[in-house]
């Protein structure tokens, strides 16, 4: 039987049919066939995180054993600051606790700390994002704050059952009710537009104008707890560069983010006790 | 010579082959065609671009411009007067919400179909149900987040989307600082929902000095575009701009106005914006204004005139230069009720107690016995007045059939000038001015400006002042168009005339501005000051015509002012509570009477000038009484209120000078 010849119109029928049935699909279909593609590449992103883990295991192991003494006498070091500031960190909660038994203040909205694991970094000009190795199974809700010992990470942006998409603070979509370190008045924290592998960068507005910053004296930028999804006092950033606006009302200038952001490891989600 | 046609028998075509002459004009005319076209196109492509391409431009691009913020106003030290403070308001981009309109559209429609409702809204109406429910939902967003609950105007909404697509709807205005945190923070970034700043005038000192600062009101921004402000000629929304309304606000309007900044944008076919701008120019802040206001002495003779709610004028100059260091009115008004625009219901309340009115510059008065000070130098310079002969005061002078009495009922005895000018001894001034006559009370007034306006930087200064003489009350008779006889009466300038005129009274006018600026002259020997609000820290002292009297006939009157302090009428200043001490002051008080459709009121002044040994300041101070029969004595009543700035000056300079010390150990 001779081999029957396909038509050279034929495959662009078949497209065109393809996008005309995408067109009338209805958009809870659409929602649904997103949602699994995400869930079903999960396994994926979850078993190259975990690869990379065995790989820096093994490559760990041809350390040197005085290297590993050098790295245990730092972490013992590390362990006991870290042990004196919990110390003072429980001291300080007693205290706050009773202050508003005192003062029959209500109870500070608390958050609930969530360890996470990177299982992937997605930094390109337009934004930058982590994908975390936790998610729905965890408790995590869209929105929560995402924080490391330098400071803010950024926010939830996505949560999935294992996994978990954080927008980073140098995105140009996160937005942060900030102010200066030891002043009250609220300003606003925005991501800049970042090159994929350059020094990470925001933009703060509305900065009072009897603020100075400059490279060699910078001035420390911490979250104000205003804005109800960052709790006061993280630090977000460095202000290295102020200019006054056209106004004359407010300054405008540059934040300098802490580069350890686009390498980062673990990070810690705080999930809010109690939801918005 | 073209072949035939060659037909094969029983075929249906004709074949031809070769040249045809005919088809030389079908060429022809296939080129000329073609020609005609291609010129067309060259016509429409190349010469008429410019047209087309500005076409083009007015149909799809459109420019939103930007009012710049104003300049601030400061006093002569730097405190800032006036100011812009940021105006944080939530704003919905309409033009963003296009794709949300039509599904809501059709929602509606539907709903509406189910229902069997006969009364269907037409297509228009349905179209603005559906804006009011997509505005409103994202107004229910904000109203949760603020724990507000504002609502939303539907005309409003329908009339901005019509007239101002391209303009921020404003939904929520004048948020907190903690409710702008809260919404930049939770609101996306991308969302049509933003928050908008514009600025609006900020009054740190709330009242103090509004008359001389002014306010603004809202205008249109277009009529004055900064020049190369490009698309002049393309549809132009614009926000509303501020412009001076009274006072410095307005005086100095241009100085003060920003420059407008402009956008353009491409819009599509229905008008909606397509981003990013194709042109960006930034508003620019107006340039600063540094007055030569002291608003720490502002600030003291306001809260001494307010305990008296009585109204009133306080004027203090700096002698060497006329730079007015206060200028005050009572009632006044509250700067920040103006800002961003007053109410109807405000400016009601502020008129009925006649806040507008600035009596320093707009006010005519009787300047009572502190013009004084003006006959006496008109009877020392044209010999009249000898400073140490004596008039005998018995308590009153008859002049014609009338007595005119002494200003407290008292005889005085034997007095000089100097005992006149501290005891403020009407029957002297009476006998001096009869004497002397009105012309020459009247060309000395002249000599120190009382009959025309100071010329202060503050717009409509009254030109209401009055320096009378003979000749003018002959002439504003003439005027009235009376009968020859009874013209004749009251045409006549009569020595009772003169010697009411002498003690300040009878139809003069000056304004309380006028009186310190007299005072100031006088304190520097000179007649004539020119007030000024700009301050100039290298302003160069004044320097006008002399007095033109012995320094022994100065020292007389100066003697005369610094007892009337220390003893006479204005001695309430050297009283242990308010006495000051190692400061010697030279004053003169006066109380005028003006009738008034209520009855005759009392005019309580005071001018004066400190230090004696060498003047710095000049305050002219009247308070005016709104009780008809009520005394109002100008020591009692106009005394502490200069007092108060004195004090207020007296202070500042002793700290200055002790900081000065300190940093020179």
């Amino acid at each position: 039987m001779p081999h029957r010849r396909l038509h050279p119109g034929r495959p662009f029928l078949v497209l065109g049919l393809v996008l005309g049935a995408w067109l009338v699909v209805p958009t809870i279909v659409k929602r649904f066939l997103r949602i699994s593609f995400f869930e079903l590449q999960a396994p994926v992103s979850l078993s190259a995180s975990y690869v990379r883990d065995l790989q820096d295991y093994w490559s760990l192991r041809t350390r040197s054993t005085n290297e590993l003494i050098a790295a245990g006498r730092d972490l013992v070091r590390l362990n006991a600051s870290y042990e004196a500031t919990l110390q003072q960190s429980e001291s300080l909660r007693q205290q706050v606790t009773r202050l508003e038994a005192l003062l029959r203040l209500p109870a500070v909205g608390g958050y609930r700390s969530e360890v996470a694991r990177v299982a992937r970094r997605d930094f390109n000009g337009w934004w930058q994002r982590l994908t975390v190795r936790k998610g729905r199974n965890y408790g995590i809700t869209v929105g929560s704050p995402v924080i490391f010992s330098g400071g803010i990470v950024g926010k939830v942006a996505e949560v999935n059952a294992t996994l978990s998409v954080i927008d980073l603070i140098s995105s140009p979509g996160v937005r942060i009710a900030a102010t200066l370190d030891g002043d009250t008045r609220p300003l606003s924290y925005q991501g800049g537009e970042n090159p994929a592998f350059g020094p990470a960068v925001g933009i703060a507005e509305y900065v009072p104008t009897d603020a100075s910053a400059s490279p060699t004296s910078p001035k420390r930028l911490v979250t104000s707890g205003l804005g109800g999804v960052f709790p006061p006092g993280l630090t977000i950033g460095e202000i290295v560069r102020l200019e006054t606006s056209t106004d004359g009302l407010f300054k405008t200038g540059e934040v300098r983010l802490d580069p350890r952001l686009t390498e980062l490891n673990e990070v810690t989600i705080l999930v809010p006790l109690s939801p918005n | 010579m073209p072949e035939r046609s060659q037909e094969r028998p029983g075929s249906l075509v004709e074949s031809h082959k070769g040249y045809d002459p005919r088809l030389i004009l079908f060429y022809f005319g296939v080129a000329t065609l073609l020609l005609t076209l291609a010129g067309g196109l060259t016509y429409q492509q190349l010469l008429k671009t410019d047209t087309y391409h500005a076409k083009e431009r007015i149909q799809n691009q459109r420019r939103v411009l930007t009012p710049g913020p104003r300049g601030n106003i400061y006093d002569r030290n730097g405190n800032l007067l006036v100011g812009n403070r940021p105006r944080f308001a939530v704003t919905l981009n309409l033009d963003e919400l296009r794709p949300e309109f039509r599904p809501e559209f059709l929602k509606i429609r539907m709903a509406y179909r189910k229902t069997d409702d006969v009364n269907l809204p037409t297509s228009s109406e349905l179209e603005q149900i559906a804006r009011f429910t997509v505005v409103q939902r994202y107004l229910d967003q904000i109203n949760r987040s603020l724990g507000r609950s504002e609502e939303l105007d539907g005309q409003t909404l329908t009339r901005h989307f019509r007239q101002q697509l391209l303009l921020p709807y404003v939904l929520v205005d004048d948020l907190h600082p903690e409710e702008y945190a809260r919404l930049i923070e939770q609101l996306p970034v991308a969302s049509p929902l933003q928050v908008y700043t514009s600025t609006t005038r900020h009054y740190p000192y709330g009242s103090a000095a509004a008359h001389t600062l002014g306010f603004v009101g809202t205008v249109s921004i277009e009529d004055s575009l900064p020049e190369g402000l490009p698309g002049e000629e393309l549809k132009t929304f614009a926000m509303k701009g501020t412009a001076g309304r009274d006072g410095l606000e307005l005086r100095f309007d241009d100085r003060l106005q920003g420059e407008t900044g402009g956008t353009i944008y491409r819009v599509d076919n229905a008008g909606y914006r397509v981003n990013p701008p194709l042109h960006k120019r930034l508003p620019v802040q107006g340039n600063n204004l540094v007055t030569s206001l002291d608003i720490d002495l502002q600030r003291a003779v306001e809260a001494s005139m307010a305990t008296l709610e009585l109204p009133g004028a306080a004027v203090a100059l700096d002698i060497a230069t006329g730079e007015v260091l206060v200028l005050a009115s009572k009632p006044d008004f509250n700067l920040s009720d103006t800002a961003p625009r007053i109410s109807s219901a405000k400016y009601k309340e502020i008129d009925e107690a006649g806040g507008w009115y600035n009596r320093a510059v707009k006010g005519t008065y009787a300047p009572g016995s502190t013009f004084k000070i003006v006959t006496a130098m008109a009877g020392l310079r044209d010999g009249t007045i000898d400073p140490e002969a004596k008039v005998n005061c018995q308590g009153a002078l008859k002049i014609g059939r009338r007595q005119f009495p002494c200003h407290d009922g008292h005889a005085h005895g034997e007095v000089n000038l100097a005992e006149a000018v501290e005891k403020s001894c009407n029957v002297y001034f009476y006998e001096m001015g009869v004497r002397m006559g009105p012309d020459a009370i009247a060309a000395e007034a002249r000599r120190f400006r009382f009959d025309r306006p100071t010329g202060i930087e503050l717009p409509f200064e009254t030109k209401g002042m009055l320096v009378p003489d003979p000749a003018w009350k002959r002439r504003i008779t003439a005027q009235k168009g009376l009968p020859p006889d009874q013209r004749a009466i009251e045409e006549r300038w009569f020595e009772g005339n003169t010697a009411n005129y002498a003690i300040g009274q009878g139809y003069l006018l000056v304004t309380p501005l006028q009186m310190a600026c007299f005072t100031a002259s006088f304190a520097r020997g000179e007649t004539e000051t020119l007030p000024t609000l700009i301050h100039q820290p290298d302003r160069p002292r004044q320097a006008t015509s002399p007095l033109g009297i012995p320094p022994a006939q100065y020292q007389a009157i100066l003697e005369g002012m610094e007892k009337c302090v220390l003893t006479g009428t204005a001695k309430i200043l050297s009283s242990p509570t308010l006495r000051i001490p190692d400061l010697r002051i030279a004053g003169k008080t006066g109380t005028a009477q003006v009738s008034t459709p209520k009855g005759t009121i009392n005019l309580a002044w005071f001018i004066g000038f400190v230090p004696v040994e060498k003047p710095e300041i000049a305050i002219a101070v009247m308070i005016e009484g709104d009780t008809p029969g009520e005394e109002l004595g100008g020591g009692r009543y106009a005394g502490p209120v200069a007092h108060s700035i004195i004090k207020a000056w007296w202070d500042k300079k002793k700290a200055a000078a002790q900081r000065t010390l300190t940093v020179s150990k």
